[in-house]
């Protein structure tokens, strides 16, 4: 049925999909629903002041429940525009599955301007989550567990150890790494190693306590779960091999920094799956032609809209009016448009 | 370009580009609301117009409520959404359906090829005599920059005939200018699209049209096939006449100037912005008559800033007035009759050598 009408949709209403061409209209009755994401409605939002906020949220019946570790992308509208981000769920699924709660806790610098719009946020708005998406969750194994952890790494983490049952077996170490004052949720952690026998867990600082290596070698029969930051994964994946350790990881690049400057630097390009160098000077467009890839070519002064296309990642500026893009998913026009940071665009 | 006239170009782009600097800063929640509201009343009146097509046996006024109802939806679905979307003055919403790539439109002609010849052509050249091939659409010879031909002395009547079938014109444009069926090859045109690409987008989009209005709604009708057809039919006429009149007065008044391509070389932003000043002209009327103009009542506006939502339009159209005046630029507006009396002036004028 859904597949006729998704037909009769694209050939008779132009529309992709028949859900989609009735999205506006159904939205005046369900405030915030969208085609092909889930509703979800904010019930708690608080700023901590370890730089993170905290945000629940209910979704609703239909969403899957995520497995512990998992992650969705939230989209949220803020005055007219849609913007999504990736975070991994900080709660356990029996909290999802009991009280239709997800927790998301999110820090504050990373991602900018996102974060002040979060804490516009008020209980009872709707906003879109996708379904719970990823491959890190609790590794099925019989060898103890040594969890490293950076930064806001520590989500996956506490919504793995919050969907363990009390008697619980494993033996599980949590490695935690974070700035100075900037490590969350401690008193949860404490309850945890309370109510969990053999889990043990060691706030760090980097500058104090040195990286994980002396941790890690001295824990090479375990298996490795590694959340955090590139580095902090590539260090810890280098010595899995040497010491030949099972190892699992989810790993981020902090949001793209997006560098102002004149001066001429090099970036990587991805379009249609082919990577490229290119320089922060010319516009994407520009580059583009030079690679000799397939582009669709209009006035070069954007107005036409036909060099238009997909950015899935990266930072862009606007050349006319020197305006900097947000970080993730956008159309944008190539020929007015000069990388700022590495940008990905789709085929 | 005209030249005997000294307008200060850096000064009119500067004052131009921070009209659009202002609007743009103000976009959000509201224009987003606005367009998706409009999508609602696009919705009610094509569905709401299909039933009462098929109700005109109980009491033939329905049937007629039907048609207009259907033909609003129809000049909504082409002018304010279609036309505004594609060209990609929603595209800041990062919307999935409301952005200038996937919007397509209930019409005959083909999105993406429209937006080859409409977005890149006719607003970039605008009325560029070679360039932009809106200007009398190669069927009408509307200035003296085109020698004249036996076939002008008709052209009012190829004009009404165009009007008539205004959906199908613009469906074909594209295939007309590349020479797709009938003519010498030009062969300065830069090929885009490979010609078999353009005639199937043609033919399947052209067909489903077809197929829609006067095969399946009305079987759907059953007894009722007639009724529904005339009615779809009778919409469509509607809103072929109404686009192609409001298409015309924004394009072809009296005063309506054109340009040739020396001129438009190497062409500053000042430049470009006072040829757009020239090639358009406005048509007065109240909110809800721009509305149905999908706002290309404010041509002038719209061809300044092709991108900014068309609502806005409105609350700029003082200023670039004001700053038209400054320059010594006429900016060309006047009531529906007046203007439109203007271009039935200017095709029977240019009729005759």
């Amino acid at each position: 049925m859904r597949a006729l009408l998704n037909s009769l949709s694209k050939h008779l209403l132009h529309h992709q999909s028949w859900n989609g061409y009735w999205e506006s209209v159904v939205q005046c009755f369900k405030p915030g629903w969208r085609e092909g994401y889930f509703r979800a409605q904010v019930k708690h939002v608080q700023v901590f002041a370890e730089q993170s906020v905290e945000l629940i949220i209910e979704p609703e019946k239909a969403w899957p429940v995520h497995q512990a570790g998992q992650h969705i992308a939230l989209t949220i509208q803020t005055n007219g525009r849609l913007l999504t981000r990736v975070f991994t769920i900080a709660s356990e699924p029996q909290l999802a599955r009991q009280q239709r709660q997800i927790r998301l806790l999110i820090r504050s610098q990373e991602i900018g301007a996102f974060t002040s719009k979060l804490t516009n946020l008020r209980p009872g708005q709707w906003l879109n989550i996708s379904e719970a998406k990823g491959q890190f969750v609790m590794p099925n194994t019989a060898r103890s567990l040594i969890m490293l952890a950076g930064g806001s790494g520590i989500t996956p983490f506490i919504a793995m150890l919050k969907s363990l049952p009390t008697y619980s077996k494993h033996t599980i170490t949590l490695l935690y790494y974070a700035k100075p004052n900037s490590h969350w949720l401690k008193d949860e952690l404490d309850q945890l190693k309370q109510s969990l026998s053999n889990f043990d867990y060691h706030l760090l600082e980097r500058n104090k306590d040195g990286d994980a290596t002396t941790w890690l070698t001295t824990n090479a029969h375990k298996h490795w779960l590694v959340c955090g930051p590139a580095a902090l994964y590539k260090q810890a994946a280098a010595l899995a091999k040497q010491l030949n350790t099972p190892i699992d990881s989810e790993h981020f690049s902090a949001v793209p920094a997006a560098v102002v400057t004149s001066d001429k630097h090099d970036l990587t390009l991805t379009h249609q799956g082919k990577t490229f160098t290119i320089d922060n000077q010319q516009t994407l467009l520009t580059h583009l032609q030079a690679n000799k890839q397939p582009v669709t070519v209009g006035c070069g002064m954007g107005i036409c809209h036909q060099c238009q296309c997909v950015k899935k990642q990266g930072i862009v500026r606007d050349i006319r009016t020197g305006e900097l893009s947000d970080s993730s998913e956008q159309l944008i026009q190539l020929c007015i448009s000069q990388p700022v940071s590495d940008v990905e665009l789709s085929a | 370009m005209n030249t005997t006239k000294t307008v200060n170009y850096e000064k009119l782009a500067a004052q131009l580009d921070s009209v659009k600097a202002d609007v743009k800063s103000k976009l959000g929640e509201q224009d987003a609301k606005y367009i998706r509201r409009v999508i609602v009343c696009q919705r009610v009146f094509e569905w709401s117009g299909r039933i009462l097509l098929m109700l005109g046996f109980i009491q033939p006024v329905l049937w007629l409520v039907g048609v207009l109802s259907l033909a609003t939806a129809k000049i909504l679905d082409n002018m304010e959404i279609g036309h505004n979307v594609m060209h990609g003055q929603y595209d800041w919403m990062n919307d999935k359906y409301i952005n200038s790539k996937s919007y397509e439109w209930d019409i005959a002609c083909d999105g993406a090829s429209w937006n080859r010849v409409h977005n890149y052509e006719h607003h970039t050249y605008t009325n560029i005599i070679g360039k932009d091939r809106d200007f009398g659409y190669g069927l009408l010879r509307l200035s003296n920059d085109f020698r004249w031909r036996i076939k002008n002395l008709w052209q009012f009547v190829t004009y009404l005939l165009l009007s008539v079938l205004f959906q199908w014109g613009v469906s074909y444009h594209e295939m007309a200018a590349e020479r797709v069926f009938f003519g010498k090859k030009k062969d300065d045109r830069d090929y885009k699209v490979p010609h078999s690409e353009l005639k199937k987008r043609f033919f399947s989009k052209g067909a489903r049209q077809l197929v829609k209005d006067y095969l399946l709604f009305p079987m759907l009708a059953g007894p009722l096939f007639l009724w529904v057809l005339t009615g779809n039919l009778a919409a469509n006429l509607l809103r072929n006449l109404w686009t192609s009149t409001i298409i015309f007065c924004g394009h072809f008044t009296g005063e309506v100037e054109t340009f040739n391509q020396q001129d438009c070389e190497n062409e500053s932003q000042g430049q470009w912005y006072y040829r757009q000043a020239l090639g358009s002209s406005n048509i007065k009327g109240g909110n809800l008559f721009h509305v149905m103009t999908g706002h290309l009542s404010y041509q002038i506006e719209h061809h300044l800033f092709p991108d900014l939502p068309a609502k806005r339009y409105r609350e700029i159209a003082p200023k670039v007035q004001a700053i038209f005046k400054e320059h010594g630029i006429h900016y060309n507006t006047g009531g529906f009759f007046r203007q439109y009396f203007s271009v039935v002036k200017r095709i029977v004028r240019y009729s005759f050598p």
